[in-house]
């Protein structure tokens, strides 16, 4: 039981990881991506490859997979968000397809749709984190550290200058700010940070495959932040939790099929987003109260 | 009628000739399809003094300040600030050399408060720090003390924009553009649907900046508030500029108010 709480705990501190860093580009900068899943993915796959060809250490695998991740949402941040708001949808849902192929055809690196076993273990400062808790304590760190960055961030002029172009672009533009240059540095931010998220998940699970970098993740994610709240802290966080515990706790239920469970779930998450968007569009934790600053 | 107004100092007018000219239109053309909404248009912005653009609604003036600024691309024509060409510049450099504008349906950062959209526009460093240091961010919220004293925002500070009064919301789109370091003001309907409290400090803070230095274009459909502020009228109709000078001449000319008046 306790194991399947630790693992469970893991689980949901990676996803809040995810939800935070997607958070941090819809909910502070209105930017909408369905390719967070691909910077999950290559944090993970590149933290496998330098922990199976160079060094499991966390200081130098997770710096290379967060660079990667930079470079990569580079490529796609700065054609894309010149542009639009719709179209960095659409360019971001492309990137996506285009990496499930990649990530499943690229044996050398990903493993192919067999993807990768046996990553060894992370090492911090030669320690091997081989226990659950080991890992439950660095998985929490972790997001304890990308909390405060993005807190950080959001409090400091250049989040004010994200919050100014989620509101209105066109009157930032005509207060002087460089808008394709702001919301580029928050698209390569939040990927550096997501790819943390990528390289935790597969040092933690010692076994990563294309399945969990699928658009339904992309999705999944972007559920968290929505339902949880946008723009806030604690909402992609408790987001993250109540989709992570919803599974477990509809296998508890033993009045339904448990054959069905995975349908059941699906009419679960429509229902609670339409439900949301009707009663609380702001989400479970949305700053609703008059005169409360977002 | 008569657009006359006894309040107006003509004297106020009677150097702009000799002012230097910030802006210069010249041949303006804008074209949506098939529709032409600015033909051929050509003025100039002198420094220290208010234009005021009038005419019906549709005649092109916000039109034409979204071509200033850089919002949209003119068919044809030239917009000169300064002698340099501000044809082709992205919206934030031309805002960044000195021409700051509001807009008619405010678009203010509505999730923010008040200290922050004025304290946001201060902050044009594209990075993840401002140049300067401490020194330079003390400067900064010294100075959005003062303006939210001025524009009498200053117990709103905390309160979201979305959460002001309509008055409040127009004071803060002055807020915004004071806090920039333009030297051109084009103020988008700054006053409509102000009462007359709110109208009396909104004409104030406009003349004091006005003052300070501050070149202003107004595009303005009341009638009082161009009859006291302006030093130029510029007529605009159907997208052409069919006057520009002296408030006296405009004002009093019959055929322009018949057309203002939809009665040509």
């Amino acid at each position: 039981m306790t194991a399947y709480i630790l693992n469970l705990v893991v689980l949901i501190s990676i996803y809040a990881i995810l939800s935070t860093t997607l958070n941090f580009i819809i909910g502070y900068a209105g930017i909408f991506s369905l390719a967070h899943a691909v910077f999950f993915g290559i944090g993970a796959y590149t933290s496998a490859f330098v922990a199976m060809n160079l060094t499991p250490s966390f200081f130098v695998a997770i710096p290379i997979a967060m660079v990667l991740a930079a470079l990569t949402s580079l490529a796609l941040a700065l054609p894309a968000l010149r542009v639009r708001g719709e179209y960095f949808v659409a360019a971001s849902l492309g990137l996506q397809m285009l990496a499930v192929t990649l990530f499943s055809e690229w044996k050398g690196f990903t493993g192919g749709i067999g993807g990768v076993i046996g990553i060894p273990p992370v090492e911090i400062f030669g320690f091997a984190l081989v226990k659950p808790w080991h890992f439950l304590i660095l998985t929490l760190v972790c997001l304890a550290l990308v909390i405060a960055i993005i807190q950080r961030l959001v409090h400091t002029s250049f989040g004010r200058s994200l919050k100014s172009i989620r509101d209105s672009e066109s009157a930032a533009l005509a207060a002087g700010k460089n808008i394709t240059v702001i919301k580029t540095l928050s698209v390569v931010l939040s990927s550096s940070l997501t790819a943390l998220a990528g390289g935790l998940y597969a040092f933690y699970m010692a076994f990563i495959n294309v399945e969990s970098f699928m658009l339904a993740t992309s999705v999944l994610v972007m559920a968290m932040v929505i339902i949880g709240g946008t723009g806030t802290i604690l909402g992609p966080i408790v987001g993250a939790a109540l989709l992570m515990l919803l599974p477990g706790a509809l296998s508890y239920l033993s009045f339904l099929p448990q054959t069905e469970i995975g349908s059941i779930q699906q009419i679960i998450y429509g229902s609670a987003m339409v439900l949301l968007m009707i009663y609380r569009p702001g989400g479970i934790v949305s700053p609703k109260t008059r005169g409360e600053a977002a | 009628m008569n657009m006359q107004n006894t309040a107006y100092d003509t004297t106020a007018a009677q150097p702009v000739t000799e002012q230097e000219t910030l802006l210069k239109v010249r041949n303006l053309q804008m074209d949506f399809g098939g529709l032409k909404a600015i033909q051929d248009v050509s003025m100039d912005l002198r420094a220290g003094i208010v234009t005021t653009l009038v005419g019906p609604n549709g005649a092109g003036k916000t039109t034409l300040f979204n071509m200033i600024t850089g919002h949209l691309k003119p068919t044809a024509g030239e917009v000169e600030w300064l002698g340099d060409s501000l044809l082709g510049k992205p919206p934030w450099k031309i805002a960044r050399q000195g021409i700051a504008r509001t807009f008619q349906d405010l678009r203010l950062f509505t999730h923010m408060t008040v200290e922050e959209n004025i304290l946001t526009v201060m902050e044009q460093g594209g990075w993840l720090w401002q140049s300067g240091g401490m020194s330079a961010k003390t400067a900064r919220q010294e100075r959005v003390a003062s303006i939210l004293e001025r524009t009498g925002l200053k117990d709103k500070a905390r309160v979201r924009a979305i959460d002001l009064a309509y008055a409040e919301r127009k004071f803060l789109c002055m807020a915004r553009i004071m806090a920039t370091d333009s030297r051109l003001w084009l103020l988008d309907e700054p006053a409509s649907g102000l009462d007359p409290n709110s109208y009396g400090l909104f004409l104030e803070l406009l003349r004091s900046e006005v003052a300070n230095g501050i070149t202003v274009c107004i595009i303005e459909h009341n009638l009082d508030i161009v009859v006291n502020i302006s030093d130029r009228i510029a007529f605009l109709d159907q997208g052409r500029l069919l006057a520009d000078g002296l408030p006296d001449e405009i004002l009093n000319n019959p055929e322009l108010a018949a057309i203002y008046f939809g009665e040509r």
